[in-house]
């Protein structure tokens, strides 16, 4: 297996002025939240679609999540974390609601996807949109244990709670815990995650 | 000892992938640890790089669609505001009064802002074809004042005048430019203080 080596971080990002767009935005300013919207609606959208799969429904749960960083922009808080991720924390969460609400995939289906060819290239072969982004995900995934990628793919990409992904995987709660949470600080380490 | 480890967590957090009640017991968890929000942060911003690599364009109807609800939503919240000033206004005036219709129809007025709120309760539901239109009515005659929404959410009315009563018409639906029928109730505010 080839070292993780920190990838320099040249890819463009949805940018450090998001935070100011933000609190613009808090103020009520409908200007601003529409070139949030250009910023955020791909990764928004693309993270919804790639949890609920249906992409009519990922457009209505886009939507919802698109409107709660309007109504709720005042809460964002630069200290504890950047723009961006409170944007995807958002979304993500409310693809994880809608498939938690429905009775989610059946563990067959789950146990299909996690032994499909999973590699990390199969899991973001939709991602045209930053491809660069994507690639050092990619490279990055690649670098984690089956478990730990499968664990991590499991939960934020299929919406699973940990004790699923444990009963998917067949493998003890405290194992995917610390699979999980390994695997994310590998990550970060690799990708060079500022935060 | 993993089991009591609540560190152990902070990935499954970062991903969405607790269940509720260990989600509480993080989130207390968190509150008290020192070392843990930075990592929370840490794998928060880790998950959001997963997120950004699954980036899709979305149907291009869905931006004039969040903008619209968007504008909806800025547009209720400037009213709410504006009724809520309105209602406290130092200088408000209040009228009511029972309609011929049935129910009660109240008004809050501000000369100042030369501006009403109306509320009603009990307004008897009205078929598709017909609204109920609000009017000031002066020396000048009646001049629209709006129309109120069948949910008989309040009305903010600019456009008040001194002397003005207020009075409220059954109206062909889409509203009258001049009153077609008989008020089922005027409402005279007092005299100001």
């Amino acid at each position: 297996m080839e070292p993780i080596r920190p990838a320099p971080n040249t890819v463009p990002r949805a940018g450090a002025d998001l935070d100011e767009l933000l609190r613009l935005v808090a103020r009520g300013d409908q200007v601003a939240f529409e070139t949030v919207y250009d910023k955020v609606s791909a990764p928004v959208f693309g993270l919804i679609r790639r949890v609920l799969r249906d992409p009519a429904q990922s457009e209505e749960v886009a939507q919802e999540a698109l409107l709660e960083v309007w109504r709720t922009a005042e809460r964002f808080d630069p200290a504890r974390g950047t723009a961006v991720a409170w944007v995807m924390t958002i979304a993500h969460r409310r693809a994880v609601d809608r498939v938690r609400a429905e009775t989610a995939a059946t563990d067959r289906e789950a146990r299909a996807a996690a032994i499909a060819p999973t590699g990390p290239t199969d899991e973001v072969a939709e991602a045209v949109e930053s491809s660069l982004e994507a690639e050092r995900v990619r490279r990055c995934m690649g670098g984690l244990s089956d478990l730990q990628r499968q664990s991590i793919q499991l939960a934020y990409y299929s919406g699973y709670t940990y004790p699923q992904v444990a009963s998917v995987l067949g493998v003890a709660l405290g194992t995917v815990k610390t699979r999980i949470r390994d695997g994310l600080k590998r990550l970060r380490d690799c990708l060079g995650v500022s935060w | 000892m993993l089991r009591r480890n609540p560190h152990a967590l902070a990935g499954a957090y970062a991903l969405d992938a607790l269940t509720g009640a260990e989600r509480a017991r993080f989130t207390r968890h968190l509150a008290a640890c020192a070392t843990c929000p930075a990592e929370v942060r840490g794998l928060f911003a880790t998950a959001a790089e997963l997120g950004l690599a699954a980036a899709a364009t979305p149907p291009p109807a869905l931006k004039g669609r969040v903008l619209a609800d968007v504008a909806a939503l800025a547009g209720a919240r400037a009213v709410d505001a504006e009724i809520a000033a309105l209602l406290s206004a130092p200088d408000a005036l209040v009228a009511s009064g029972s309609t011929s219709a049935g129910g009660s129809a109240t008004v809050v007025a501000s000369l100042r802002a030369a501006a009403m709120v109306f509320t009603s309760t009990g307004l008897p539901a009205l078929p598709p074809s017909s609204v109920y239109e609000l009017w000031f009515i002066g020396g000048g005659g009646a001049r629209p004042a709006g129309l109120v929404p069948r949910t008989a959410a309040p009305v903010l009315a600019p456009g008040l005048s001194g002397g003005d009563v207020i009075g409220v018409t059954v109206e062909p639906a889409g509203g009258s430019p001049a009153p077609t029928t008989t008020p089922i109730v005027v409402l005279t505010l007092p005299s100001p203080a």
